[in-house]
């Protein structure tokens, strides 16, 4: 059992060919907002870069992004510079369209390098295991359909994630492990979610001795220091010298934005608002008071303040409030038990919360649970229980995001042919666990996943057929509530496991 | 000699451990990459309801995919390309009477298609009429390049191929498996290998075609074969003709199959004469439609379109028939017309630059083939034909073994495809078809059958390049073509096929008391040296053909040079599959060139 096959490199050649097959395919407006920060990188001046809103897709990642940016446009003004000039809104000519796809399958090599390593560190007896997870990651539907068909360079960003926290896992590796999560923190802020996991695992295991809480190992702590200090000054250290500190952030944290993004994220707000719209034909029954102002509003979609009819309004603080009272049990069992494990499935439980509880959150961060907590998956039956309702549900989620009818077969047979050769194989691989099962969640969880079958045929055919165009918004919120459930219920499956082992 | 018995038990091949194709080498490992992508079912006893399921979802994403880029004829004024033609076709059935599909507007795509072909674009007219009536208006909607109407053109070509081809393909891979006794994950990797096939993908998915349905039919008349049911096969193979005219490259082998099962071991009178009734009644259904048309046309008294002009087959009938008063007349001028549409015998020798014999000759400018008159062209052509056809046919005829079924079927169609007159370059997907088929044979994946099953397939592919650039499709080109022949570890990607002299291996087996039988059997040094040399020149030309441009007076030379290496290539392919049909028929022992007994020894003279 020496090697494994098929090997990371042998699945990413079909998996590459594949990406190169969709060039032609849909693109979002990410593909333009990514087309617009080459331009502002490469045509204007570092001083200009977070002031530029010439398209209203301004630069709102974090400054390793647009440095990321910068260098891609030295390559891509060796091809065709049209790509390059700000003003040229919506370009997209066939060579932009091959550089910019071109080089989301390239850097996604780190990926693949991150993924080796994990599977290099993983002991003897879970080779097999691990390397069946890094295959999931690699291949994984989320990141097909977000990279590679709607266009994000995911692959790239959790393949640093991954790096980092593949460092993790051995005691000399830990410095360079933060230093890299700083950096990947530099390219995109949303990572920021998992950092609590990642200040209470390094401040117990590197800052702190291994017998007592109070042995403070001073060294470290310096060093660590000094290392985030100079990660974060190479990133913001220009626009500290501009005094543009404040104009980045602005950019970076724009709270003008609603609860619940345009499509609603599976997340409790999800349940919330769809409890709402229920509520308000329940209403009159129960004698509560409707606002009427809000009946109209929350389900159009548009971007801004959500405001319930029935239910009480919810506040950026509340989001705030509740995904903090959400990660503070797990990161309480990581600073007393400081194991990679528990690393690992704190991050995942941070990602969990700030996912459920998050204000205006993405359906796209759904990534942010699935890829670490693919990483444990396999340790158990019973960590394999609460991941299977994820792995249905965070990848149902997205398929609102691709909407034309050439793609909508392509999400679907890829993520049916993912599901079924993760799950069965994941259920061939997963050792037995070594405490009982605590609740019945397998029966939960088929019933589940058999309940998206119907779900997806009403939400693609038969809903057209019934209504055509009109109330758009309820399959949208049909597929989000269903993913909701998913998603929740995995957590809470989750939440058992972590704590009772 | 005598073939094998209709029912034989079934072995209990399916619970050993080794295998006899050659998916696996020396070492225990997978033997090249896409043994490795099946390895985690290795051994383990998997559900068909999954296996084969995720190998058809799969292969549907690389066909969809491909899908998505541009196809033949694409914003191309005036004339568009296939794809037009085949939405013409759907616009003109649903929209014309039957009488005057044949008549209509040659111009313009004319229907020149047999029969079947006709009724199929008329189910897809309806169903698109009912999507969207603007893709299919007469005369309005021609050269119409809707986003809608390619997903759903693609859409007719997928469902099309996953409603024919895709089940026949299946069955044909089991009905070889069970006649070779090939473990069940063999032929898992051999029909994936088969479905990935890169040169069906391209033209019918990438370029526009409905190829596939005639393949369809053909393999499943091929698995009928193998099966003993002879007159399915029948039926299976006038529907193949009866879908596209090309289908008569088998027609020769097929006919000497059935014809020497007939005869040999013993004469069965009563089997010629079921399989010429099915035959006829097959070919009678087939036009049936056409027919009822016509008898309803004349009922209504539908006038034949103005510009009709009578065609000139219908001079050559007797004079009973042809009395414009006679009632039989309508209906001998339908059947005429048509087959005056599918059978164009006043073209020319070879269109555009084809990869066959004609077209290298007069390319390569050997001899200007237009300095000779046309019939004596034609008839060279027959001639040429004929003599390569013939050594094939013969052998089946007279062994009709399932043996030698395939590579019979591959050498007719290479016959064909080099010598006879009015071939187009994506002809070549027939030969293709039943030499790829060898893969689910026994031994099928060993070093010899696959370094020359993904030799044939590359070089396929490699002549339909200069089409599939004019197409756009050049990307879709080197993905689907490098990712096969990685797959199959065979260049340019993949030297496994090709490692080494074989007497090493040999002796490595020796030590492990030869439990593996795939491992022998690599591909013998003169075809090593011409497979390397052939994969060398189509690497060089590519990086010519990117970098250099033409000369000036000559600006169709790299056309010329990949026509006239094709043509060689897919010689030596002929003679390959002439040398397996004589091998397999186990003539040479009856001729008294090979001992029986010792005839192992014997086989590696060559």
């Amino acid at each position: 059992m020496a090697d494994q096959y098929p090997t990371l490199l042998q699945c990413m050649v079909p998996a590459t060919a594949l990406k190169v097959l969709l060039w032609p395919a849909y693109k979002s407006t990410d593909f333009e907002v990514h087309r617009n920060w080459l331009a502002i990188t490469h045509s204007l001046p570092l001083r200009e870069w977070y002031y530029e809103k010439t398209s209203e897709w301004t630069l709102d990642y974090p400054p390793f992004f647009a440095y990321f940016e910068w260098l891609l446009s030295q390559t891509a003004q060796l091809g065709d510079r049209g790509m390059l000039v700000v003003q040229n809104r919506n370009y997209d000519s066939w060579q932009t369209v091959q550089f910019q796809r071109a080089t989301v399958i390239l850097t996604e090599l780190v990926l693949v390098y991150a993924l080796h390593l994990f599977v290099k560190s993983s002991s003897p007896n879970s080779k097999k295991q691990a390397h069946a997870a890094a295959l999931s990651i690699l291949l994984s539907p989320g990141l097909l359909i977000i990279d590679h068909i709607h266009f994000q360079y995911n692959g790239f960003l959790y393949g640093i994630l991954i790096l980092s926290i593949v460092l993790a896992r051995k005691p000399s590796g830990l410095f360079a492990s933060g230093l890299v999560f700083a950096a990947l923190l530099c390219l995109k802020h949303i990572y920021l979610y998992l950092a609590p996991a990642y200040f209470v695992y390094l401040l117990r295991a590197y800052c702190l001795g291994p017998r007592s809480v109070f042995d403070v190992k001073l060294a470290n702590c310096v060093k660590l220091g000094v290392g985030i200090i100079a990660v974060a000054g190479l990133a913001f250290g220009p626009f500290v010298y501009y005094g543009q500190v404040q104009q980045v952030f602005s950019r970076l944290f724009p709270f003008s934005r609603g609860l619940c993004h345009a499509y609603w994220a599976p997340n409790i707000w999800a349940l919330y608002s769809f409890s709402d719209r229920v509520l308000i034909y329940a209403a009159p029954y129960l004698k509560l008071p409707v606002s009427s102002d809000a009946v109209n509003s929350v389900t159009r979609g548009l971007v801004g303040d959500t405001s319930f009819a029935v239910l009480p309004d919810i506040s950026p603080r509340t989001t705030f409030v509740l995904t903090l009272a959400a990660q503070i049990p797990a990161l309480t069992k990581l600073f007393f038990r400081p194991t990679w494990d528990n690393f690992v499935a704190t991050l995942t439980l941070c990602a969990y919360a700030s996912f459920l509880f998050g204000w205006h959150v993405h359906e796209k961060a759904i990534l942010l649970v699935i890829i670490p907590f693919s990483l444990l998956a396999l340790k158990d039956r019973r960590h394999l229980g609460a991941f299977r309702p994820l792995a249905v549900s965070g990848h149902v989620s997205l398929f609102p995001l691709l909407f034309t009818a050439m793609e909508f077969p392509i999400k679907i047979v890829y993520t049916v042919i993912w599901l079924a050769v993760f799950l069965l194989a994941f259920d061939r691989l997963a050792p037995p666990s070594e405490k009982p099962r605590v609740f019945l969640l397998d029966r939960f969880s088929l019933l589940y996943i058999a309940a998206a079958v119907p779900l997806l045929v009403y939400c693609s055919i038969v809903h057209q057929l019934m209504f055509g165009a009109r109330y758009e918004f309820l399959p949208l919120m049909f597929i989000s509530s269903y993913a909701a459930i998913g998603v929740v219920g995995s957590w809470l499956g989750f939440l058992v496991v972590f704590f009772t082992s | 000699m005598a073939p094998p018995p209709a029912h034989r038990p079934r072995k209990k091949r399916r619970s050993e451990p080794s295998t006899t194709t050659g998916t696996i080498t020396a070492d225990q490992k997978p033997a090249f990459p896409f043994a490795a992508f099946f390895w985690p079912i290795k051994g383990i006893n998997t559900s068909p309801w999954i296996t084969l399921p995720v190998i058809l979802m799969t292969t549907f994403l690389f066909r969809w995919t491909s899908a998505l880029w541009p196809y033949s004829g694409m914003g191309v004024e005036p004339m568009h390309g296939d794809f037009e033609a085949q939405r013409h076709w759907m616009e003109l059935t649903i929209n014309l009477p039957v009488t005057h599909w044949y008549f209509h507007d040659l111009g313009w795509w004319g229907l020149d298609y047999p029969p079947l072909t006709a009724y199929h674009s008329w189910i897809l007219g309806q169903i698109g009429w009912l999507v969207e009536p603007e893709w299919f208006r007469l005369y309005l909607s021609r050269g119409n390049d809707e986003a809608g109407l390619k997903v759903f053109m693609r859409a007719t070509v997928a469902v099309s191929e996953y409603l024919i081809y895709i089940p026949a393909a299946v069955l044909c891979v089991r009905q070889l498996a069970k006649h070779h006794s090939v473990n069940t994950w063999d032929s898992s990797i051999a029909l994936t290998a088969i479905l990935m096939q890169p040169a069906t993908i391209l033209i019918d998915h990438g370029h526009f075609q409905y190829n596939t349905m005639m393949l369809g039919f053909t393999l499943a008349s091929l698995a009928s074969l193998l099966a003993n049911r002879r007159l399915w096969s029948c039926v299976f193979f006038v529907a193949a003709l009866g879908f596209k005219q090309m289908a008569l490259f088998y027609a020769p082998a097929i006919a000497a199959y059935l014809a020497g099962s007939c005869i040999a071991p013993r004469l069965d009178l009563p089997r010629l004469f079921g399989i010429a009734i099915i035959t006829v009644t097959s070919f009678a259904v087939l036009f049936l439609p056409l027919v009822l048309g016509t008898a309803y046309d004349v009922y209504r008294n539908v006038p034949l379109p103005s510009d009709a002009t009578l065609p000139p087959l219908l001079a050559s009938l007797p004079s009973w028939l042809v009395s414009e008063k006679g009632w039989l007349h309508p209906y001998a001028l339908q059947l005429c017309q048509a087959i005056h549409r599918i059978f164009p015998f006043s073209r020319g020798l070879f269109e555009d630059k084809v990869a066959n014999l004609w077209c290298a000759v007069h390319t390569s400018g050997l001899q200007k083939l237009h300095t000779y008159p046309p019939s004596l062209l034609s008839r060279a052509a027959l001639l040429l034909t004929l003599a390569s056809i013939l050594p094939p046919c013969a052998l089946l005829f007279r062994y009709p073994r399932k043996e030698i079924l395939l590579k019979a079927f591959a050498a007719t169609s290479w016959g064909f495809f080099l010598c006879s007159y009015q071939v187009h370059e994506k002809n070549v997907l027939l030969p293709l078809l039943p030499m790829t088929m060898l893969l689910a044979t026994e031994g099928g994946m060993g070093k010899g059958t696959r370094a020359w099953v993904g030799f044939a397939n590359t070089l396929a592919c490699w002549t339909l390049f200069p089409l599939l650039t004019k197409d756009g499709l050049r990307i879709p080109y080197f993905v689907l073509t490098g990712l096969w022949s990685w797959l199959m570890g065979c260049p340019p990607f993949g030297f496994v096929t090709y490692s080494l002299p074989t007497t090493g291996s040999l002796e490595i087996e020796g030590t492990r008391d030869g439990d593996v039988v795939g491992e022998e059997g690599g591909p013998d040094v003169v075809s090593e040296i011409l497979h390397l040399g052939v994969y060398a020149a189509m690497v060089g030309w590519h990086v010519v053909e990117a970098f250099v441009p033409p000369p000036e007076d000559k600006p169709d030379l790299w056309v010329v040079a990949n026509v006239c290496l094709g043509a060689a290539g897919f010689g030596l392919c002929y003679l390959w599959c002439l040398w397996g049909v004589v091998e397999g028929s186990g003539m040479l022992y009856d001729v008294g060139l090979w001992k029986r007994r010792g005839g192992e020894g014997g086989k590696k003279v060559q």
